[in-house]
């Protein structure tokens, strides 16, 4: 099994360019249905990825 | 010669074959943000008949595409002829896969890696299909249904340069602006000092590879992509935009091409999923080959180190892009990997103990990997013969295929070896004599994938493709 490189802890695992976990230190405490906005922060968060890696690989 | 060089200077480009979306981005892209229904795979309609029963084939040659071309934009409900398309791609979708698992099909499948050379047949200039990716696919189309080909890749051109210019790429010899309408586009590898990723930065680069290509890649590549802290304009925010809105809407158009291929002519998409290995990412777009091959020297440990950072996210990237239904296979596009690139010593070092357990992941998940592998291999047929039996599709450039065959024919099915230069300059005789060569040597038992060696592009010869085609439909049968 791959694993990601030694790494610090702020850095990004695959799929991810800001995780949430950082997002949601922003995000007021008392927000309601956290799992939506964790689901769709990450799914568009991975486009970012898909965007970057791709432009390395890809073009 | 001239096939030659070019390979070296597309290795890092020509690459993809995003075939498919990256799962998560189509999800995403195709239903909420274009609100329509693009899926690629068609359920088979009511009647239709049953691979397993074997009573696939048409009344007409055995393996003959039976309908000629025309463009289709829309689809309804499946006509008669919608029906015979759809029975004619699942007899090529199942002889491609048995002959990539190694067995054997009806008849030898014919899968060639038509690159510019669809605009040749079109009519376009490579500049119209580099530039203008919907041209790329009615090429595509078209040279599909009148090849009578069973699988094809959606656009061989591959780069978009509509997309690299709106980046701002500084990589790219575009046609038209940079090099003539009607060559191919070019991939520039910058001087040794101008290197995108500087020696000293290999560090940065195993920390936090992703942190490094958005901060410190991108906008040594883009002539308008800032780094952070950096002043930046209304220039520099509408480069990232317009790429990434490209880029957006170049892998959504892929779907409906594979769509079109299916509807219109029958055609397998022959590949889903893009793979590279990380030594050939540092080689091809971070340091260079000649930056890479100091490094080498100076400071292997940190050059293996940031090849084992680069795995996992190859990995995402690749199974992002593979086929759910794992027919076809992933394509890696092999580069500096091979001799006389590094030595044997190098290659046992870092190019393949970071890309054999990507290949072995991907095939524990249920996916073949296509090895695109541009230049001679053959120095490296026993590492890859480390690989589970089957887990790869090696395709066959400068290598004598006989050879390959040989060696590992019974591990793996081959495709390609026909020489590029016997398609451009021979005579028809001459490619109907390796043509029958190589399908009574290497595909006397299944296993084998007719294919040029390398990417065909507008220097090869219209008829001497069609005599490989038609030579194949009536001496593949088996």
């Amino acid at each position: 099994m791959i694993e990601p490189a030694e790494q610090p802890s702020s850095s990004r695992v695959p799929g991810v360019c800001i995780p949430w976990e950082e997002r949601l230190k922003e995000l007021a405490e008392n927000v309601e249905d956290e799992q939506l906005l964790k689901r769709v922060w990450q799914d568009v968060d991975s486009l970012a990825y898909t965007f970057i890696w791709h432009c390395l690989v890809s073009f | 010669m001239r096939k030659a060089t070019r390979f070296l200077e597309k290795f890092s480009t020509v690459a993809c074959f995003l075939t498919f979306l990256p799962w998560k981005l189509r999800s995403v892209v195709t239903y909420s943000l274009l609100g329509c229904a693009a899926e690629t795979r068609l359920s088979r309609p009511p009647g239709m008949l049953d691979l397993r029963r074997g009573d696939i084939f048409t009344k007409q040659r055995p393996c003959s595409s039976p309908v000629s071309w025309r463009p289709q934009l829309c689809l309804g409900n499946l006509s008669p002829m919608a029906e015979d398309m759809e029975r004619l791609y699942a007899q090529r979708l199942k002889r491609y896969v048995t002959a990539m698992r190694n067995g054997k099909p009806d008849c030898v499948p014919i899968r060639p890696f038509v690159a510019e050379f669809t605009a040749k047949y079109a009519g376009f200039t490579c500049q119209e299909v580099t530039h203008d990716y919907e041209k790329a696919f009615i090429a595509a189309r078209k040279c599909a249904a009148e090849f009578d080909w069973d699988a094809v890749v959606g656009n061989m051109v591959y780069v978009w340069t509509g997309l690299t210019e709106a980046l701002g790429l500084k990589y790219y010899g575009v046609p038209g602006i940079h090099i003539p309408a009607d060559t191919g586009f070019q991939y520039r590898e910058p001087p040794e000092e101008k290197a995108f990723m500087k020696p000293d930065e290999y560090d940065a680069l195993s920390a936090d590879p992703t942190g490094f290509l958005l901060n410190v890649w991108l906008p040594r590549v883009s002539k308008d992509v800032v780094a952070p802290g950096e002043a930046n304009s209304e220039r520099n925010n509408l480069a990232l935009i317009k790429g990434g809105m490209a880029m957006l809407s170049y892998f959504s158009a892929f779907p409906k091409q594979n769509e079109l291929l299916r509807t219109e002519s029958g055609t397998v998409s022959a590949i889903s999923g893009i793979l590279k290995a990380p030594f050939d990412i540092i080689a091809d777009k971070l340091r260079g080959y000649v930056g890479l091959s100091k490094d080498l020297l100076r400071q292997p440990s940190k050059v293996l180190k940031a090849c084992e950072a680069l795995m996992p996210h190859l990995l995402h990237v690749a199974l992002g892009g593979a086929d759910p239904d794992k027919n076809v296979p992933i394509a890696i596009w092999m580069h500096r990997g091979c001799v006389p690139f590094i030595s044997p010593s190098q290659f046992d070092r870092y190019y393949w103990p970071t890309l054999k357990p990507i290949i072995e992941e991907i095939w524990r998940r249920g996916h073949q990997v296509l090895f695109y592998a541009e230049g001679r291999w053959g120095a490296h047929l026993q590492s890859f013969a480390e690989l589970e039996a089957g887990s790869i599709v090696l395709h066959v450039d400068q290598d004598d295929v006989f050879e390959v065959h040989r060696a590992v024919g019974d591990r793996f099915a081959l495709s390609g070896g026909i020489p590029n230069h016997v398609l451009s300059y021979g005579k028809p005789q001459e490619v109907r004599d390796y043509c029958r060569k190589v399908i009574d040597e290497v595909a006397a038992d299944g296993g084998y994938i007719m294919d040029a060696s390398a990417i065909m592009q507008n220097d090869t010869s219209i008829e001497n493709v069609r005599v490989m085609t038609d030579f194949t439909r009536e001496h593949g049968v088996y």
